[in-house]
């Protein structure tokens, strides 16, 4: 029943004589499949609102872009594509993963998860070395919003990173435990999710941040903020 | 795959041992209920100590030396987050949230205890960061509740050094927080329901909690959002809302920023939020006025329609807080209009309680006044709701003690009249004993009354042109000596009324030391919470077997019926009807 069905319901009519109660229908979906769906949502909105506040300051006569000009830093983007295929391999390990859980192969899924987490861990080392490498050439995060976008975007990119890099932890930890099977197969599905989740944002924020100002000025006019 | 609902698992229910295990690190929702719940009344008589020092200045200006301009300011802005967020906020969805979900939809605890503990004690870690601003250098920021840069930064507005990242520090931590438990509310909602429970059968507390905390989710990041780069420009010198200025007479290194911006971002979070507060308000009002009532609540369907759809709305009125900010007329037309929109759900929640007390048989209870107050406090601050959604009317009025009163009566006065009726009602249930009716009839009639002594001659200072956020008026022209007047007996009325809320102090430590015991659903309820197997309920809430639902939680007074009213877990056939009495419209 969709949600209208749902919402058309009568509740006040009293259940029939000798039937029994009906499960309801969402009881069947594994908690962390749904709040995953929530909480990925929810960090959909503050990446989003942040690229809202980015395209308008993008505007400003002072933005000063990171690409387009031979001098600037992501003019050549050869360090983003690098870090960008170490995010991939990762994702591809987590989604081994999960291909080796259905498949009970115990020992690949833990050599799968471990690989997703180093190369998850790789890929942060990756982009404090992208840091000091603008921070070298003098783009330091209060030198022009498109630094301070860049730095602070790509932080919080990681710091998303790290927090799975946690859950993944206790996930993994929880495998010596005795416990409910279903659940522990939809957190380890659930990690995969996530680690794809991750790269798929982070291509959107390549995308953004590696810009000329004239597809900032189309992307704003676009959206109605130029 | 088929998972079996966590509701049904005992495995899962971590059974502490000790006493810190069980009152402390505890991860049972009731516990934790209560833990948000004293911390969010502690905080929140702070904020109401802050008030009174707030009106002795207003009313007797010059009168009190300890209330320099700056403090005047901070007690302002402190008294204004206080309230909404780390009282309001926490306590209808941290506190009763946190109690009421897990019994009313029948199962043991959260989907994810671990997450809830933790999300208490992030709770508590904001709420002593900001206290903390107390006592560092400077003080708390003086820079209104709204934090609106590039004041809120700048060298001259009081607590611009620490006192502002203590501030979003602690605003930050208090989202993660919140995002922790909203995660648990919405998953243990929609996954954890025990057999019989459909969406249409919950009680519309559960709907009004789920709907404010879906809205709280989503709209918390625009607060955070914008705290992390406000910290970024007042920390490290960055220029997202900063422009370029000269400040002391000296410039500063900011450039370019949008302070517009901030506000976007800060009333996308901030409207939401007057609904986050409101509609956990609308769903337990409306429970507490079916059960008191003694009949079903009228239009159960349009209420959680409504609900659902004043949710949707009110993330698109956000600017009509921003009228004056500049922008584009066109956009003051288009908001003006959802702001009008999101008044006809509204009023037809109002109506359909007016007519769930239309011929029912009301009992004059401690949490039935305070719910029919709130119908007449909140009709009020909605009404002049109205006047203020008007670009035309709210240009002259904005800034004003109009404005001051508007909220006051809508998301102060009213949520709270809310949270007494609910800590009234549950009382028994959480603790096992009644509050004293005498004294509980004393504090609400003192609150009541006092309120509207209150912020209704402020309404009238609003109009008089009396701006707010003043520390004294001073000799200005347009203001006749009786708004001088007004404001003494303002603040009178408000010394009186907080005075009245030690009336609720007294009254739960008296119960609580030597009350005597209640009767097991003295208010006779029909809705889960009330049929545990113990009264308070015990951890795992419902022994061996969860409750199987059968009907919704309104069947009060039904036709033909022996008791006036039936348990949610009570079949039909169970039922004892008068001899002949059968039920319309049933199923046979």
């Amino acid at each position: 029943m969709g949600w209208f069905g749902i919402l058309s319901e009568k509740p006040w009519i009293p259940e029939a004589r000798g039937t029994s109660a009906e499960w309801g229908r969402t009881a069947y979906t594994p908690a962390v499949k749904i709040s995953l769906r929530f909480m990925l949502g929810i960090i959909s909105v503050f990446f989003l609102l942040f690229f809202v506040t980015f395209i308008s300051r993008s505007q400003y006569d002072d933005f000063l872009a990171l690409a387009g000009e031979p001098w600037q830093p992501f003019t050549n983007s050869m360090r983003l594509w690098i870090n960008s295929g170490v995010l991939v391999l990762a994702s591809v390990a987590m989604q081994g993963a999960v291909y080796a859980l259905r498949r009970n192969h115990h020992f690949r899924l833990l050599v799968l998860l471990a690989t997703g987490a180093v190369l998850a861990i790789l890929f942060i080392i990756l982009q404090i070395s992208v840091w000091q490498f603008l921070a070298g050439m003098g783009y330091s995060v209060a030198g022009n919003p498109a630094n301070s976008y860049f730095y602070i975007l790509t932080g919080l990119h990681v710091l998303h990173l790290v927090g799975g890099l946690v859950a993944l932890g206790r996930v993994v930890n929880s495998l010596r435990e005795e416990g409910d099977l279903q659940n522990r197969h939809a957190a380890i599905e659930a990690c995969a999710v996530y680690w794809h989740y991750l790269l798929g944002l982070w291509f959107v924020l390549f995308f953004m941040l590696t810009r000329t100002p004239e597809t900032y000025a189309l992307i704003a006019a676009a959206c109605g903020l130029g | 795959m088929t998972h079996i609902a966590i509701a049904d698992q005992t495995a899962h229910l971590h059974h502490p041992k000790t006493f810190i295990g069980k009152y402390i690190w505890s991860q049972d929702h009731k516990v934790i209920a209560i833990q948000y719940s004293v911390t969010a009344i502690f905080v929140g008589l702070i904020a109401l100590l802050l008030s009174v020092l707030m009106r002795l200045q207003l009313g007797f200006p010059g009168e009190f030396n300890f209330i320099s301009p700056d403090a005047y300011l901070q007690f302002v802005t402190m008294h204004g987050m206080i309230m909404v967020i780390y009282l309001l906020t926490a306590l209808l969805l941290g506190g009763f949230g946190n109690y009421l979900i897990p019994l009313m939809v029948g199962t043991r605890d959260m989907v994810f205890p671990y997450l809830n503990m933790l999300s208490y004690w992030f709770y508590l870690a904001s709420v002593i960061v900001l206290l903390s601003s107390f006592f560092v250098t400077g003080g708390p920021t003086g820079a209104g509740w709204t934090l609106y840069p590039p004041q809120s930064i700048l060298a001259g507005t009081p607590g611009a050094g620490s006192g502002i990242v203590l501030m979003l520090l602690s605003l930050t931590i208090f989202i993660i927080a919140f995002t922790m438990g909203g995660l648990n509310y919405v998953t243990t909602i929609f996954q954890a329901r025990t057999r019989g429970m459909t969406l249409m059968r919950m009680p519309l507390t559960i709907w009004g909690i789920l709907t404010a905390t879906i809205l709280g989710l989503l709209a918390f990041p625009a607060l955070l959002v914008s705290a992390i780069m406000m910290l970024f420009d007042a920390l490290l010198g960055t220029s997202f809302f900063m422009p370029a200025i000269v400040s002391l007479g000296e410039p500063l290194n900011h450039e370019g920023g949008s302070p517009i911006l901030f506000q976007h971002l800060f009333w996308f979070f901030g409207h939401p939020e007057v609904y986050i507060v409101a509609l956990p308000a609308f769903g337990m009002v409306s429970d507490v006025l079916s059960v008191h009532a003694r009949k079903n609540i009228f239009g159960y369907r349009m209420m959680v329609w409504a609900i659902v759809i004043i949710g949707g709305l009110s993330f698109i009125v956000w600017a009509h807080h921003m009228y004056v900010s500049g922008m584009n007329p066109y956009f003051g037309f288009f908001f003006a209009t959802t702001t009008l929109i999101i008044a006809v759900p509204t009023a037809i929640k109002v109506y359909n309680w007016l007519l769930t007390l239309w011929r029912g048989n009301i009992h004059l209870t401690v949490p039935m006044l305070f719910a029919i107050g709130f119908i007449f406090t909140f009709t009020h601050g909605g009404l002049s709701g109205l006047f203020l959604g008007n670009v035309v009317v709210d240009l002259p009025l904005s800034d004003t003690f109009f404005v001051v009163a508007h909220f006051h009566m809508v998301m102060g006065v009213s949520p709270i009249m809310v949270l007494f009726a609910a800590l009234y009602h549950w009382f028994p249930l959480v603790s096992g004993k009644q509050l004293h009716t005498g004294l509980g009839k004393v504090h609400f009639w003192g609150t009541f009354l006092g309120t509207y002594a209150i912020y209704l001659p402020m309404h009238y200072l609003g109009f008089l042109g009396v701006p707010r956020r003043y520390y004294a008026l001073g000799d200005t022209s347009f203001i006749p000596e009786s708004a001088h007047v007004l404001n003494e007996d303002i603040t009178i009325a408000a010394i009186i009324v907080a005075l009245f809320q030690l009336v609720f102090v007294v009254n739960v430590i008296w119960t609580l030391r030597s009350g005597p015991r209640s009767v097991r659903n003295p208010w006779g309820v029909a809705s889960l919470e009330w049929h545990t197997p113990d009264v308070p309920p015990a951890h795992g809430n419902w022994g061996d077997a969860l409750p199987t639902v059968h009907r919704w939680a309104y069947d009060y007074s039904v036709p033909g019926a022996k008791q006036d009213f039936i348990p949610q877990h009570v079949a039909e056939e169970n039922v004892e009807y008068e001899a002949g009495g059968r039920r319309v419209g049933e199923g046979e």
